[in-house]
Protein backbone atom coordinates (compact mmCIF):
# COMPACT_ATOMS: atom_id res chain seq x y z
CA UNK A 1 0.00 0.00 0.00
CA UNK A 2 1.12 3.22 -1.12
CA UNK A 3 -0.01 7.04 -0.38
CA UNK A 4 -3.48 7.30 -1.62
CA UNK A 5 -4.93 10.56 -1.98
CA UNK A 6 -8.99 10.46 -3.03
CA UNK A 7 -10.67 13.52 -4.42
CA UNK A 8 -14.21 14.56 -5.75
CA UNK A 9 -14.29 15.39 -9.95
CA UNK A 10 -16.62 18.35 -10.36
CA UNK A 11 -18.64 17.40 -13.18
CA UNK A 12 -18.05 19.53 -16.32
CA UNK A 13 -20.34 22.17 -17.13
CA UNK A 14 -22.66 21.15 -19.89
CA UNK A 15 -21.48 17.70 -19.49
CA UNK A 16 -23.49 14.67 -17.77
CA UNK A 17 -21.14 12.63 -15.35
CA UNK A 18 -21.01 9.46 -17.72
CA UNK A 19 -19.51 12.12 -20.23
CA UNK A 20 -17.06 13.79 -17.81
CA UNK A 21 -16.29 9.87 -16.67
CA UNK A 22 -15.34 9.29 -20.53
CA UNK A 23 -13.68 12.12 -20.84
CA UNK A 24 -11.08 11.45 -17.96
CA UNK A 25 -10.97 8.03 -19.27
CA UNK A 26 -9.55 9.36 -22.78
CA UNK A 27 -6.77 11.86 -20.76
CA UNK A 28 -5.43 8.65 -18.64
CA UNK A 29 -5.02 6.60 -22.07
CA UNK A 30 -3.72 9.58 -23.61
CA UNK A 31 -0.93 9.72 -20.50
CA UNK A 32 -0.22 6.08 -21.34
CA UNK A 33 -1.81 4.84 -18.52
CA UNK A 34 -3.11 1.06 -18.93
CA UNK A 35 -6.86 -0.41 -17.62
CA UNK A 36 -7.11 -2.95 -15.32
CA UNK A 37 -10.54 -4.23 -14.83
CA UNK A 38 -12.94 -2.24 -12.59
CA UNK A 39 -13.13 -1.42 -8.67
CA UNK A 40 -16.02 -0.71 -6.26
CA UNK A 41 -16.49 0.41 -2.97
CA UNK A 42 -19.14 0.70 -0.85
CA UNK A 43 -20.39 2.00 2.25
CA UNK A 44 -23.50 0.84 4.51
CA UNK A 45 -24.72 3.35 7.06
CA UNK A 46 -26.00 1.75 10.49
CA UNK A 47 -28.02 4.04 12.92
CA UNK A 48 -27.86 2.98 16.85
CA UNK A 49 -31.07 2.12 18.21
CA UNK A 50 -32.55 3.61 21.29
CA UNK A 51 -30.85 6.18 21.88
CA UNK A 52 -31.55 7.85 24.81
CA UNK A 53 -29.38 10.08 25.58
CA UNK A 54 -30.25 13.79 24.12
CA UNK A 55 -27.24 13.78 21.89
CA UNK A 56 -26.87 13.30 18.32
CA UNK A 57 -26.64 9.74 16.99
CA UNK A 58 -23.41 8.44 16.16
CA UNK A 59 -23.33 6.30 13.11
CA UNK A 60 -21.62 3.34 12.16
CA UNK A 61 -20.21 3.01 8.73
CA UNK A 62 -19.52 -0.53 7.00
CA UNK A 63 -17.07 -0.04 3.83
CA UNK A 64 -15.91 -2.78 1.32
CA UNK A 65 -13.33 -2.34 -0.80
CA UNK A 66 -12.67 -4.50 -4.23
CA UNK A 67 -8.96 -3.82 -3.27
CA UNK A 68 -9.43 -5.84 0.07
CA UNK A 69 -11.79 -8.23 -1.49
CA UNK A 70 -11.61 -10.75 2.24
CA UNK A 71 -12.07 -8.01 4.16
CA UNK A 72 -13.62 -5.07 5.40
CA UNK A 73 -13.82 -1.93 6.92
CA UNK A 74 -16.07 -0.63 10.25
CA UNK A 75 -15.97 2.92 10.91
CA UNK A 76 -17.50 4.30 14.16
CA UNK A 77 -18.38 8.26 13.59
CA UNK A 78 -15.42 10.08 15.27
CA UNK A 79 -14.18 6.57 16.81
CA UNK A 80 -12.34 3.85 16.15
CA UNK A 81 -11.65 1.98 12.90
CA UNK A 82 -11.95 -1.90 12.53
CA UNK A 83 -10.48 -4.02 9.99
CA UNK A 84 -12.26 -7.18 9.79
CA UNK A 85 -13.05 -10.33 7.93
CA UNK A 86 -15.64 -9.90 5.45
CA UNK A 87 -18.41 -11.60 7.23
CA UNK A 88 -18.35 -9.01 9.43
CA UNK A 89 -21.74 -8.33 7.56
CA UNK A 90 -23.63 -10.92 9.39
CA UNK A 91 -22.63 -10.20 12.84
CA UNK A 92 -24.39 -6.96 11.85
CA UNK A 93 -27.16 -8.44 10.94
CA UNK A 94 -27.27 -9.80 14.41
CA UNK A 95 -26.60 -6.52 16.28
CA UNK A 96 -30.11 -5.69 14.63
CA UNK A 97 -31.14 -4.92 18.24
CA UNK A 98 -28.36 -1.84 18.64
CA UNK A 99 -27.82 -0.80 15.03
CA UNK A 100 -29.94 -0.71 12.44
CA UNK A 101 -29.23 -0.69 8.40
CA UNK A 102 -30.26 2.55 6.93
CA UNK A 103 -31.94 1.50 3.97
CA UNK A 104 -31.28 4.01 0.77
CA UNK A 105 -28.32 5.07 2.63
CA UNK A 106 -25.79 2.63 0.65
CA UNK A 107 -23.43 4.78 -1.50
CA UNK A 108 -21.16 2.84 -3.45
CA UNK A 109 -18.37 4.16 -6.12
CA UNK A 110 -17.45 1.86 -9.45
CA UNK A 111 -15.33 2.64 -12.26
CA UNK A 112 -12.31 1.64 -13.87
CA UNK A 113 -8.93 0.95 -12.39
CA UNK A 114 -5.96 2.01 -14.25
CA UNK A 115 -2.12 1.62 -14.10
CA UNK A 116 0.09 4.24 -14.97
CA UNK A 117 3.66 3.58 -13.94
CA UNK A 118 3.79 3.09 -10.40
CA UNK A 119 0.24 5.00 -10.26
CA UNK A 120 -2.76 3.44 -9.88
CA UNK A 121 -5.86 5.27 -10.81
CA UNK A 122 -9.26 4.21 -9.96
CA UNK A 123 -12.02 6.65 -11.46
CA UNK A 124 -15.60 6.16 -9.80
CA UNK A 125 -18.81 6.74 -10.75
CA UNK A 126 -20.69 7.77 -7.10
CA UNK A 127 -24.03 6.62 -6.43
CA UNK A 128 -26.32 7.15 -3.73
CA UNK A 129 -29.37 4.68 -3.71
CA UNK A 130 -29.10 4.01 -7.49
CA UNK A 131 -28.82 7.65 -8.85
CA UNK A 132 -25.42 9.01 -9.59
CA UNK A 133 -24.30 12.03 -7.53
CA UNK A 134 -20.69 12.69 -8.70
CA UNK A 135 -17.07 10.89 -9.54
CA UNK A 136 -14.69 10.09 -7.35
CA UNK A 137 -10.75 9.81 -8.43
CA UNK A 138 -8.38 7.94 -6.38
CA UNK A 139 -4.97 8.07 -7.08
CA UNK A 140 -2.44 6.05 -5.46
CA UNK A 141 1.37 6.26 -5.56
CA UNK A 142 2.52 2.81 -5.04
CA UNK A 143 6.47 2.83 -3.99
CA UNK A 144 6.19 5.59 -1.27
CA UNK A 145 4.65 5.00 2.14
CA UNK A 146 4.93 8.97 3.54
CA UNK A 147 2.48 11.22 2.58
CA UNK A 148 4.51 14.40 3.22
CA UNK A 149 7.47 12.88 0.91
CA UNK A 150 5.47 12.40 -2.30
CA UNK A 151 2.79 14.96 -1.86
CA UNK A 152 3.94 17.32 -4.60
CA UNK A 153 4.61 14.10 -6.97
CA UNK A 154 1.20 13.03 -7.09
CA UNK A 155 0.00 16.75 -6.93
CA UNK A 156 1.90 17.12 -9.93
CA UNK A 157 0.80 13.67 -11.78
CA UNK A 158 -2.95 14.71 -10.83
CA UNK A 159 -2.72 17.71 -12.41
CA UNK A 160 -1.48 16.29 -15.59
CA UNK A 161 -5.16 14.88 -16.00
CA UNK A 162 -7.36 16.61 -13.47
CA UNK A 163 -5.90 20.51 -14.49
CA UNK A 164 -6.41 22.45 -12.00
CA UNK A 165 -8.73 21.40 -9.87
CA UNK A 166 -6.31 19.37 -7.85
CA UNK A 167 -7.07 18.49 -3.70
CA UNK A 168 -5.22 19.76 -0.98
CA UNK A 169 -3.23 17.22 0.99
CA UNK A 170 -6.14 14.95 2.31
CA UNK A 171 -6.95 16.20 6.03
CA UNK A 172 -6.20 12.17 6.79
CA UNK A 173 -2.51 12.92 6.68
CA UNK A 174 -2.39 16.31 7.27
CA UNK A 175 -3.67 15.63 11.16
CA UNK A 176 -0.97 12.72 11.31
CA UNK A 177 2.45 13.84 12.92
CA UNK A 178 5.50 14.08 10.75
CA UNK A 179 7.00 10.43 10.06
CA UNK A 180 4.26 7.97 10.20
CA UNK A 181 3.42 6.49 7.57
CA UNK A 182 0.41 5.00 5.72
CA UNK A 183 -0.60 1.61 7.07
CA UNK A 184 -1.30 -1.81 5.24
CA UNK A 185 -4.70 -1.73 5.64
CA UNK A 186 -6.50 0.78 3.66
CA UNK A 187 -7.98 2.67 6.55
CA UNK A 188 -6.78 6.06 5.73
CA UNK A 189 -7.96 5.28 1.48
CA UNK A 190 -11.45 4.66 3.35
CA UNK A 191 -12.12 7.02 5.50
CA UNK A 192 -11.37 9.48 2.61
CA UNK A 193 -13.96 8.01 0.62
CA UNK A 194 -16.19 8.56 3.87
CA UNK A 195 -15.51 12.11 4.41
CA UNK A 196 -16.32 12.04 -0.10
CA UNK A 197 -19.30 10.05 0.71
CA UNK A 198 -21.05 12.03 3.39
CA UNK A 199 -19.94 15.19 1.43
CA UNK A 200 -21.99 13.54 -1.66
CA UNK A 201 -25.09 13.03 0.36
CA UNK A 202 -25.57 16.06 1.77
CA UNK A 203 -25.03 18.04 -1.82
CA UNK A 204 -27.72 16.42 -3.11
CA UNK A 205 -30.25 18.86 -3.73
CA UNK A 206 -27.08 20.78 -5.35
CA UNK A 207 -25.62 18.27 -6.94
CA UNK A 208 -28.87 16.56 -8.45
CA UNK A 209 -29.41 19.87 -10.28
CA UNK A 210 -26.33 19.53 -12.61
CA UNK A 211 -26.90 15.68 -13.41
CA UNK A 212 -28.99 15.35 -16.34
CA UNK B 1 91.17 7.33 -18.02
CA UNK B 2 92.32 4.59 -15.98
CA UNK B 3 91.29 1.77 -18.16
CA UNK B 4 92.07 3.74 -21.04
CA UNK B 5 95.80 3.53 -19.98
CA UNK B 6 95.72 -0.16 -18.63
CA UNK B 7 94.80 -1.56 -22.08
CA UNK B 8 97.56 0.79 -23.38
CA UNK B 9 99.91 -0.39 -21.67
CA UNK B 10 99.15 -4.19 -22.69
CA UNK B 11 98.57 -3.86 -26.83
CA UNK B 12 102.14 -5.03 -26.89
CA UNK B 13 101.47 -8.43 -25.38
CA UNK B 14 97.90 -8.28 -27.40
CA UNK B 15 99.84 -8.46 -30.45
CA UNK B 16 102.01 -10.98 -29.08
CA UNK B 17 99.59 -13.36 -28.08
CA UNK B 18 97.74 -12.95 -30.92
CA UNK B 19 101.24 -14.31 -33.09
CA UNK B 20 101.55 -16.76 -30.38
CA UNK B 21 97.76 -18.00 -31.60
CA UNK B 22 98.55 -17.73 -35.03
CA UNK B 23 101.36 -20.24 -34.13
CA UNK B 24 99.73 -22.44 -31.93
CA UNK B 25 97.31 -23.24 -34.62
CA UNK B 26 99.77 -23.72 -37.32
CA UNK B 27 101.37 -26.53 -35.09
CA UNK B 28 98.24 -28.12 -34.85
CA UNK B 29 97.60 -28.36 -38.13
CA UNK B 30 100.94 -29.99 -38.67
CA UNK B 31 100.17 -32.60 -35.86
CA UNK B 32 97.42 -33.44 -38.43
CA UNK B 33 99.11 -33.21 -41.00
CA UNK B 34 101.54 -36.02 -40.22
CA UNK B 35 98.71 -38.12 -38.87
CA UNK B 36 97.37 -37.97 -41.84
CA UNK B 37 100.35 -38.41 -44.08
CA UNK B 38 100.66 -41.42 -42.16
CA UNK B 39 104.18 -43.65 -42.80
CA UNK B 40 106.83 -42.82 -45.33
CA UNK B 41 107.84 -44.95 -47.71
CA UNK B 42 111.29 -45.74 -46.14
CA UNK B 43 113.14 -49.95 -46.55
CA UNK B 44 112.50 -51.09 -43.70
CA UNK B 45 109.82 -51.32 -41.27
CA UNK B 46 110.97 -50.09 -38.29
CA UNK B 47 112.90 -47.24 -39.91
CA UNK B 48 109.32 -46.00 -41.66
CA UNK B 49 107.85 -46.49 -38.19
CA UNK B 50 110.87 -44.75 -36.14
CA UNK B 51 110.62 -41.77 -38.25
CA UNK B 52 106.86 -41.48 -37.61
CA UNK B 53 107.53 -41.48 -34.03
CA UNK B 54 109.78 -38.92 -34.33
CA UNK B 55 108.29 -36.25 -36.14
CA UNK B 56 105.18 -36.81 -34.38
CA UNK B 57 106.94 -36.13 -31.47
CA UNK B 58 108.43 -33.16 -32.34
CA UNK B 59 105.10 -32.13 -33.68
CA UNK B 60 103.50 -32.41 -30.06
CA UNK B 61 106.15 -30.62 -28.79
CA UNK B 62 105.98 -27.66 -30.91
CA UNK B 63 102.10 -27.65 -29.96
CA UNK B 64 103.27 -27.55 -26.08
CA UNK B 65 105.42 -24.82 -26.31
CA UNK B 66 103.01 -22.99 -28.50
CA UNK B 67 100.47 -23.52 -25.83
CA UNK B 68 102.81 -22.49 -22.79
CA UNK B 69 103.79 -19.26 -24.51
CA UNK B 70 100.11 -18.64 -24.89
CA UNK B 71 99.56 -18.87 -21.59
CA UNK B 72 102.45 -16.44 -20.45
CA UNK B 73 101.68 -14.41 -22.83
CA UNK B 74 97.50 -14.60 -21.88
CA UNK B 75 99.02 -13.62 -18.10
CA UNK B 76 100.68 -10.40 -19.52
CA UNK B 77 97.27 -9.18 -21.08
CA UNK B 78 95.57 -9.42 -17.77
CA UNK B 79 91.67 -9.16 -17.70
CA UNK B 80 89.64 -7.07 -18.79
CA UNK B 81 88.19 -4.33 -15.86
CA UNK B 82 85.15 -5.34 -14.65
CA UNK B 83 84.24 -2.56 -12.66
CA UNK B 84 82.55 -0.83 -15.44
CA UNK B 85 79.16 -1.06 -15.64
CA UNK B 86 78.21 -2.44 -18.82
CA UNK B 87 81.33 -5.20 -18.44
CA UNK B 88 82.63 -5.95 -21.89
CA UNK B 89 80.55 -4.15 -23.58
CA UNK B 90 81.98 -0.76 -22.03
CA UNK B 91 85.24 -1.75 -23.92
CA UNK B 92 82.98 -0.41 -27.08
CA UNK B 93 83.61 2.83 -26.16
CA UNK B 94 87.22 2.80 -26.91
CA UNK B 95 86.46 1.75 -30.35
CA UNK B 96 88.63 4.38 -32.46
CA UNK B 97 86.34 4.53 -35.34
CA UNK B 98 82.91 6.15 -33.47
CA UNK B 99 81.26 7.38 -36.21
CA UNK B 100 81.28 4.56 -38.63
CA UNK B 101 79.77 2.18 -36.23
CA UNK B 102 77.78 3.49 -32.97
CA UNK B 103 77.54 0.63 -31.44
CA UNK B 104 77.92 2.06 -28.14
CA UNK B 105 75.86 4.68 -27.86
CA UNK B 106 73.05 2.55 -29.14
CA UNK B 107 73.68 0.13 -26.84
CA UNK B 108 73.30 2.56 -23.97
CA UNK B 109 69.73 3.75 -25.12
CA UNK B 110 69.15 0.10 -25.51
CA UNK B 111 70.09 -0.78 -22.02
CA UNK B 112 68.67 2.50 -20.87
CA UNK B 113 65.72 1.40 -22.56
CA UNK B 114 65.15 -2.20 -21.19
CA UNK B 115 65.88 -0.67 -17.46
CA UNK B 116 62.79 1.22 -17.70
CA UNK B 117 60.64 -1.62 -19.00
CA UNK B 118 61.71 -3.57 -16.56
CA UNK B 119 60.71 -1.29 -13.65
CA UNK B 120 57.43 -0.30 -15.29
CA UNK B 121 56.46 -3.80 -15.27
CA UNK B 122 57.53 -4.41 -11.97
CA UNK B 123 55.05 -1.64 -10.95
CA UNK B 124 51.91 -3.03 -13.43
CA UNK B 125 52.44 -6.36 -12.25
CA UNK B 126 52.23 -5.36 -8.48
CA UNK B 127 49.14 -3.42 -9.18
CA UNK B 128 47.38 -6.06 -11.06
CA UNK B 129 47.98 -8.27 -8.04
CA UNK B 130 46.55 -6.41 -6.03
CA UNK B 131 43.13 -6.05 -7.93
CA UNK B 132 42.14 -8.43 -10.91
CA UNK B 133 40.34 -6.46 -13.28
CA UNK B 134 37.67 -9.55 -13.22
CA UNK B 135 35.35 -9.27 -10.82
CA UNK B 136 34.73 -12.54 -11.05
CA UNK B 137 36.97 -15.28 -10.28
CA UNK B 138 34.97 -17.77 -12.89
CA UNK B 139 35.88 -15.54 -15.80
CA UNK B 140 39.09 -16.94 -15.67
CA UNK B 141 37.71 -20.06 -17.05
CA UNK B 142 39.69 -23.29 -18.36
CA UNK B 143 42.67 -21.10 -18.21
CA UNK B 144 42.65 -21.02 -14.63
CA UNK B 145 43.77 -24.87 -14.10
CA UNK B 146 46.98 -24.66 -15.93
CA UNK B 147 47.97 -20.91 -14.44
CA UNK B 148 48.27 -20.73 -10.46
CA UNK B 149 45.53 -18.50 -10.21
CA UNK B 150 47.14 -15.28 -7.89
CA UNK B 151 44.71 -14.43 -5.34
CA UNK B 152 44.25 -10.83 -5.15
CA UNK B 153 45.32 -9.58 -1.57
CA UNK B 154 41.84 -7.39 -0.86
CA UNK B 155 39.64 -10.28 -1.09
CA UNK B 156 41.19 -12.12 0.75
CA UNK B 157 40.57 -9.55 4.02
CA UNK B 158 39.67 -11.40 7.33
CA UNK B 159 35.81 -10.53 7.77
CA UNK B 160 36.37 -8.76 11.18
CA UNK B 161 37.57 -5.84 9.61
CA UNK B 162 35.03 -6.10 7.21
CA UNK B 163 32.35 -6.11 9.98
CA UNK B 164 34.56 -2.87 11.38
CA UNK B 165 34.67 -0.81 8.19
CA UNK B 166 30.77 -1.65 7.72
CA UNK B 167 29.86 -0.58 10.94
CA UNK B 168 31.99 2.77 10.94
CA UNK B 169 30.16 3.37 7.91
CA UNK B 170 26.65 2.43 9.21
CA UNK B 171 27.24 5.33 12.42
CA UNK B 172 28.45 7.70 9.30
CA UNK B 173 25.12 8.21 8.87
CA UNK B 174 22.20 8.18 11.35
CA UNK B 175 19.70 8.20 8.83
CA UNK B 176 20.91 4.87 7.25
CA UNK B 177 20.63 1.68 8.79
CA UNK B 178 22.86 -0.93 7.55
CA UNK B 179 22.58 -4.48 8.58
CA UNK B 180 25.08 -7.19 8.27
CA UNK B 181 24.17 -10.66 7.29
CA UNK B 182 26.76 -13.75 6.64
CA UNK B 183 24.17 -16.32 4.62
CA UNK B 184 26.92 -18.43 3.19
CA UNK B 185 30.17 -18.71 4.68
CA UNK B 186 32.28 -15.08 4.57
CA UNK B 187 30.87 -13.38 2.11
CA UNK B 188 28.67 -10.49 3.71
CA UNK B 189 25.10 -9.30 2.40
CA UNK B 190 24.24 -5.72 3.82
CA UNK B 191 20.81 -4.68 4.45
CA UNK B 192 20.82 -1.12 4.03
CA UNK B 193 17.52 0.84 5.05
CA UNK B 194 17.30 4.53 4.15
CA UNK B 195 14.50 6.39 5.84
CA UNK B 196 11.48 5.35 5.41
CA UNK B 197 12.53 5.79 1.16
CA UNK B 198 13.97 2.60 0.52
CA UNK B 199 15.89 -0.85 1.09
CA UNK B 200 18.75 -2.20 -0.43
CA UNK B 201 20.23 -5.37 -0.42
CA UNK B 202 24.17 -4.92 -1.26
CA UNK B 203 26.02 -8.26 -1.96
CA UNK B 204 29.59 -7.98 -0.80
CA UNK B 205 32.72 -9.88 -1.68
CA UNK B 206 35.12 -9.28 0.74
CA UNK B 207 34.88 -5.23 0.36
CA UNK B 208 33.97 -4.99 -2.91
CA UNK B 209 30.35 -4.70 -3.62
CA UNK B 210 29.12 -7.49 -6.16
CA UNK B 211 25.77 -6.54 -6.74
CA UNK B 212 22.81 -4.44 -5.46
CA UNK B 213 19.21 -4.65 -5.39
CA UNK B 214 17.10 -1.77 -4.26
CA UNK B 215 13.50 -2.33 -2.69
CA UNK B 216 10.89 0.38 -1.55
CA UNK B 217 10.55 0.28 1.73
CA UNK B 218 6.94 -1.39 1.90
CA UNK B 219 8.24 -4.32 -0.22
CA UNK B 220 9.16 -7.92 0.96
CA UNK B 221 13.35 -8.46 1.18
CA UNK B 222 13.18 -12.28 2.33
CA UNK B 223 12.00 -14.93 0.41
CA UNK B 224 9.00 -16.97 1.52
CA UNK B 225 12.06 -19.50 3.62
CA UNK B 226 13.08 -16.15 5.81
CA UNK B 227 16.05 -15.82 3.50
CA UNK B 228 17.22 -12.26 2.09
CA UNK B 229 16.05 -12.18 -1.43
CA UNK B 230 19.12 -10.92 -3.09
CA UNK B 231 17.84 -11.87 -6.44
CA UNK B 232 14.00 -10.54 -7.48
CA UNK B 233 13.91 -7.21 -8.50
CA UNK B 234 11.77 -4.49 -7.11
CA UNK B 235 7.18 -4.62 -8.13
CA UNK B 236 8.26 -0.77 -8.69
CA UNK B 237 9.56 1.07 -11.78
CA UNK B 238 11.29 3.42 -9.57
CA UNK B 239 13.27 1.31 -7.79
CA UNK B 240 13.93 -0.92 -10.89
CA UNK B 241 15.42 2.33 -12.21
CA UNK B 242 16.97 3.10 -9.02
CA UNK B 243 18.84 -0.61 -9.12
CA UNK B 244 19.81 0.13 -12.36
CA UNK B 245 21.67 3.35 -11.25
CA UNK B 246 23.01 1.92 -8.03
CA UNK B 247 24.61 -0.82 -10.92
CA UNK B 248 26.59 1.93 -12.23
CA UNK B 249 27.66 3.24 -9.61
CA UNK B 250 29.54 0.52 -8.29
CA UNK B 251 31.44 0.11 -11.97
CA UNK B 252 31.80 3.68 -11.18
CA UNK B 253 33.23 3.95 -7.63
CA UNK B 254 36.35 1.92 -8.43
CA UNK B 255 39.41 2.12 -6.20
CA UNK B 256 41.42 -0.84 -6.25
CA UNK B 257 44.23 0.78 -3.56
CA UNK B 258 41.15 1.43 -0.80
CA UNK B 259 38.10 -0.79 -0.85
CA UNK B 260 36.89 0.97 2.28
CA UNK B 261 36.95 4.02 0.38
CA UNK B 262 34.84 2.61 -2.16
CA UNK B 263 32.36 1.26 -0.08
CA UNK B 264 31.87 4.56 1.93
CA UNK B 265 31.55 6.52 -1.41
CA UNK B 266 28.70 4.08 -2.17
CA UNK B 267 26.87 4.68 0.74
CA UNK B 268 27.16 8.21 0.47
CA UNK B 269 25.79 8.49 -3.04
CA UNK B 270 23.00 6.04 -2.24
CA UNK B 271 22.16 8.47 0.82
CA UNK B 272 21.11 10.85 -1.59
CA UNK B 273 18.32 8.92 -2.45
CA UNK B 274 16.31 9.59 1.06
CA UNK B 275 14.67 12.81 -0.54
CA UNK B 276 14.03 10.49 -3.91
CA UNK B 277 10.18 11.24 -4.17
CA UNK B 278 11.00 15.13 -2.21
CA UNK B 279 13.40 16.62 -4.76
CA UNK B 280 12.54 17.94 -8.74
CA UNK B 281 14.61 17.62 -11.36
CA UNK B 282 17.55 20.07 -11.35
CA UNK B 283 17.08 20.71 -15.08
CA UNK B 284 13.79 20.28 -15.91
CA UNK B 285 12.61 21.45 -12.35
CA UNK B 286 9.38 18.95 -12.78
CA UNK B 287 8.52 16.05 -10.53
CA UNK B 288 7.77 13.62 -12.84
CA UNK B 289 8.99 12.38 -16.42
CA UNK B 290 6.96 9.29 -18.32
CA UNK B 291 5.62 8.86 -14.65
CA UNK B 292 8.83 8.48 -12.79
CA UNK B 293 10.65 11.17 -10.24
CA UNK B 294 14.23 11.70 -10.76
CA UNK B 295 15.98 8.40 -10.28
CA UNK B 296 19.81 9.61 -11.30
CA UNK B 297 21.73 11.04 -8.90
CA UNK B 298 25.10 12.56 -9.90
CA UNK B 299 27.97 10.71 -8.75
CA UNK B 300 29.83 13.76 -7.25
CA UNK B 301 27.52 16.71 -6.80
CA UNK B 302 24.57 14.11 -5.96
CA UNK B 303 22.48 16.64 -7.89
CA UNK B 304 18.84 14.57 -9.15
CA UNK B 305 18.19 14.08 -12.38
CA UNK B 306 15.59 12.39 -14.58
CA UNK B 307 17.18 9.75 -16.24
CA UNK B 308 16.62 11.28 -19.97
CA UNK B 309 17.90 14.66 -18.31
CA UNK B 310 21.41 14.03 -17.26
CA UNK B 311 22.86 14.37 -20.35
Amino acid sequence: MGVTCVCQVPVAEGKSVQQTVDMLHRKLEQLGAVKQGNFCVDCETYHPVGNTSGQPPKFLYVMHNSETPLSCLALFEGGPCLTADGNFDVLMVKLKSHFQNSKGHKVESRGARYQYCDFLVKVGTVTVSSSARGISVEVEYCPCVVPGDCWNLMKEFMQSFLGPSVPELPSVFAAKPEGLYAPVDCSDTMTQYLELFSKLRKQQVVSGSSVR
Amino acid sequence: MADVMNVGVNLEAFSQAINAIQALRSSVTRVFDTLKDGMKNKETLEGREKVFITEFQDNLQAVNRDLNELERLSNLVGRPSESHPLHNSGLLSLDPVQDKTPLYSQLLQAYKWSNKLQYHAGLASSLLNQQSLKRSANQMGASAKRRPKVQPSTLVLPPQYVDDVISRIGRMFPDMSIELFRPNGTSAVLLVTLGKVLKAVVVMRSLFIDRTIVRAFNENIYTEDGKLDIWSKSNYQVFQKVTDHATTALLHYQLPQMPDVVVRSFMTWLRSYIKLFQTPCQRCGRYLQDGLPPTWRDFRTLEAFHDSCRQ
